[in-house]
């Protein structure tokens, strides 16, 4: 018991360590420098200004700013559509064809990402693998690039984010428990509704998780628009990168990033909103009306 | 337990504020920090080989990550660096440079003259060339009919959408200040903005400002016209055949990347001894080889092939850098040039 104790006393010290030195303090740190000057020479003075944030006011950045979120969002809902089915055959599956379903999720992991982005370029440049294709098929003549185009980052960001939203899925859909369909299908409800007012409810949690793990990166992976997308799709987090190396402008890049910060406590925020709805969203699915919350009750027991 | 955690936080602390380079290396040693891709690793082997020092070699992809980095440590933790020729002057100022000694580099005697002794480091006191080159344009002469020899040509209509630059300023701002009949290394502001104003008129979706992938777009004809390295440009000519480069009449920025000792190096007299062994003539030759830039170092003419010798890429001739100017620093107007540049970038429909 003594040991039990020990371990986790441990265990917890590590984890709050870590968190505090490789998370919080640099993070501290980069909120602090947000509101500092700059000259030529150093990359930050002691000197409190606002200026950073009200950089940010500029339309130049408004427009990246705008950009950055239509294109995480169109990305975000791209991988929920793509990744749905997917996550949910996934966790209805037989125990034997599972593990292969997985593998197949978790195969990209394996070649480092900055590689699968370069893949990318040469299947969508001139001349590149999919112009080839068609050209054989006959379905086109000559030269097509869809390079440096919406379509090539918003597949790039599709493409490497997409397994963050299936896993996620994946494990709201496994823990749903079938007999509430079967409940839903005895009071007469079709596939169609049983899936709107149980299904999609009990696996909001899963949804806004997944969301999460591809929203925020879609706004801060530089290297893909950077790669796929060149000097016209700056992004959020290329303009942060852009202003932490050859912009050597830290106050700027800082404030950049800690609006990203607070887009993302935002989302945290609904996250949770998201979980509380889900149990009473829950409850309230399955006293939906013309529903008998009785048996729903025994259930959940 | 407590006592044990204080103990721990105590060290991870001391662990925080701990310099971030640790002295007195152990001698033998030599600790390099270029760009990647720059030295190949048979010269590296050699250089052990023949002195016993040992070589840490580590990389760097731009001048600036490069000069923040020695900033940071206050010019430790590196024993040689090699910086373009707009970086010297700012190093120098900021003091992250050691003088240099050139009694110690008996070698220098086989550096072209013609590339010593420039404006950004006169006579050479804390820089020694290494590589060098230029920028100048390249079109693919099956899909361009009209001569070229301009960089205003850049400006035909027939060329929408299908033009390669790199997303370098220096580079970029550099040719439309030529362009524009500005100098290379203006300081002032009028012509700053006027290469701006060239610039955007480049400004299309379907243009490529990109030097990763300067030689791929080239290649696959998704660009038909750009600027861009002697070195790439040869790469990518070897690859596509009908690919041609050229010395625009306004003339070429020219750059070079020299060896810099950072104030704070440990092992100074390694430094020296590998700057003295990159010298010699086959070592020199061997970088060219591999890289395809040109060598400051005359004794390379001698050991090339007549098909090496002869590219004019690699050694260009007195009328072709005509009008050339090597790119320096500019000073507080550093600030004017990212300023326009961040606004070529951002100010896309």
């Amino acid at each position: 018991m003594l040991q039990n104790k020990g371990f986790r006393f441990f265990s917890i010290t590590t984890v709050c360590i870590w968190l505090g030195v490789f998370a919080l303090l640099p993070n501290m740190a980069l909120f602090l420098v947000s509101f500092l000057d700059r000259t030529d020479t150093s990359f930050f003075i002691p000197v409190l200004t606002l200026d950073n944030y009200l950089r940010l006011f500029a339309p130049a950045f408004i427009r990246i700013l705008l950009k950055s979120l239509a294109l995480a969002c169109v990305s975000t809902l791209t991988c929920l559509i793509l990744g749905y089915p997917f996550a949910y055959l996934l966790a209805r599956s037989n125990r034997r064809v599972r593990p292969w379903l997985f593998l197949l999720v978790i195969i990209p992991f394996w070649t480092n990402s900055l590689v699968r982005t370069y893949a990318i370029f040469t299947i969508l440049q001139n001349n590149g693998v999919l112009n080839t294709l068609f050209n054989r098929l006959g379905l086109v003549e000559g030269n097509f690039s869809l390079m440096y185009t919406n379509f090539s980052v918003f597949m790039g960001l599709t493409y490497t984010l997409l397994p963050f939203m299936i896993l996620p899925l994946y494990a709201s859909i496994e823990k749903l428990n079938l007999r509430l369909l079967e409940a839903a299908k005895d009071l007469g409800a079709g596939p169609v509704r049983s899936f709107l007012h149980v299904t999609l409810p009990l696996t909001l949690p899963g949804i806004a998780a997944g969301s999460i793990l591809v929203f925020l990166p879609s706004l801060s992976l530089f290297y893909v628009p950077e790669i796929l997308g060149g000097i016209n799709y700056r992004l959020l987090g290329s303009f942060i990168q852009y202003n932490f190396s050859k912009g050597a402008n830290w106050p700027v890049g800082a404030a950049a990033s800690t609006v990203l910060t607070l887009l993302l406590l935002l989302m945290a925020v609904f996250y949770r909103l998201a979980g509380r709805n889900e149990r009473e969203g829950g409850a309230a699915a399955l006293s939906a009306p013309g529903g008998q919350t009785a048996p729903a009750r025994v259930e959940r027991g | 337990m407590k006592r044990a955690l204080s103990l721990l936080t105590v060290l991870l602390l001391t662990a925080l504020f701990l310099p971030p380079s640790v002295p007195a290396l152990a001698a033998g040693k030599v600790i390099i920090y270029n760009w990647s891709e720059y030295i190949p690793d048979d010269v590296l082997e050699a250089f052990t080989k023949e002195t016993g020092i040992e070589v840490v070699y580590t990389t760097y992809e731009s001048n600036e990550s490069m000069h923040d980095k020695l900033l940071i440590q206050k010019g430790r933790g590196y024993d040689l660096v090699c910086p373009s020729t707009y970086f010297i002057p700012q190093m120098i100022k900021e003091g992250l440079a050691l003088k240099i000694d050139k009694k110690r580099i008996p070698n220098l005697k086989n550096v072209d003259p013609k590339l010593l002794n420039q404006e950004f480091d006169p006579d050479n006191r804390y820089s020694i060339p290494y590589m060098w080159g230029n920028y100048g344009l390249i079109f693919n002469s099956a899909l361009v009919k009209n001569a070229v020899t301009s960089w205003n040509d850049l400006l035909r209509p027939e060329f929408k959408g299908k033009i390669m630059l790199y997303d370098d300023p220096r580079m970029t701002m550099g040719i439309a200040l030529l362009a524009t009949g500005a100098s290379l290394n203006s300081t002032k502001e009028s012509e700053i903005r006027a290469a701006y104003e060239f610039l955007l008129k480049l400004r299309d979706p379907k243009n490529v400002f990109d030097v990763t992938a300067a030689k791929n777009v080239m290649v696959n004809n998704h660009s038909v016209i750009g600027g861009i390295w002697n070195g790439d440009a040869q790469v990518a000519m070897d690859e596509n055949s009908d690919l041609v480069y050229i010395y625009p009449k306004e003339g070429v920025p020219l750059w070079m990347d020299s060896f810099v000792i950072p104030s704070g190096a440990d092992n100074v007299d390694n430094a020296y001894a590998f700057i003295n062994f990159m010298l010699r003539p086959e070592m020199a030759l061997r970088s060219v080889e591999e890289y395809r830039y040109s060598s400051p170092n005359l004794g390379t003419l001698e050991l090339m092939d007549k098909k090496m010798r002869e590219s004019r890429l690699l050694n260009p001739t007195a009328d072709d850098l005509r009008n050339a100017v090597m790119l320096n620093g500019v000073g507080e107007a550093k600030a004017l040039y990212d300023l326009y540049w961040e606004k070529f970038i951002t100010d896309a429909k």
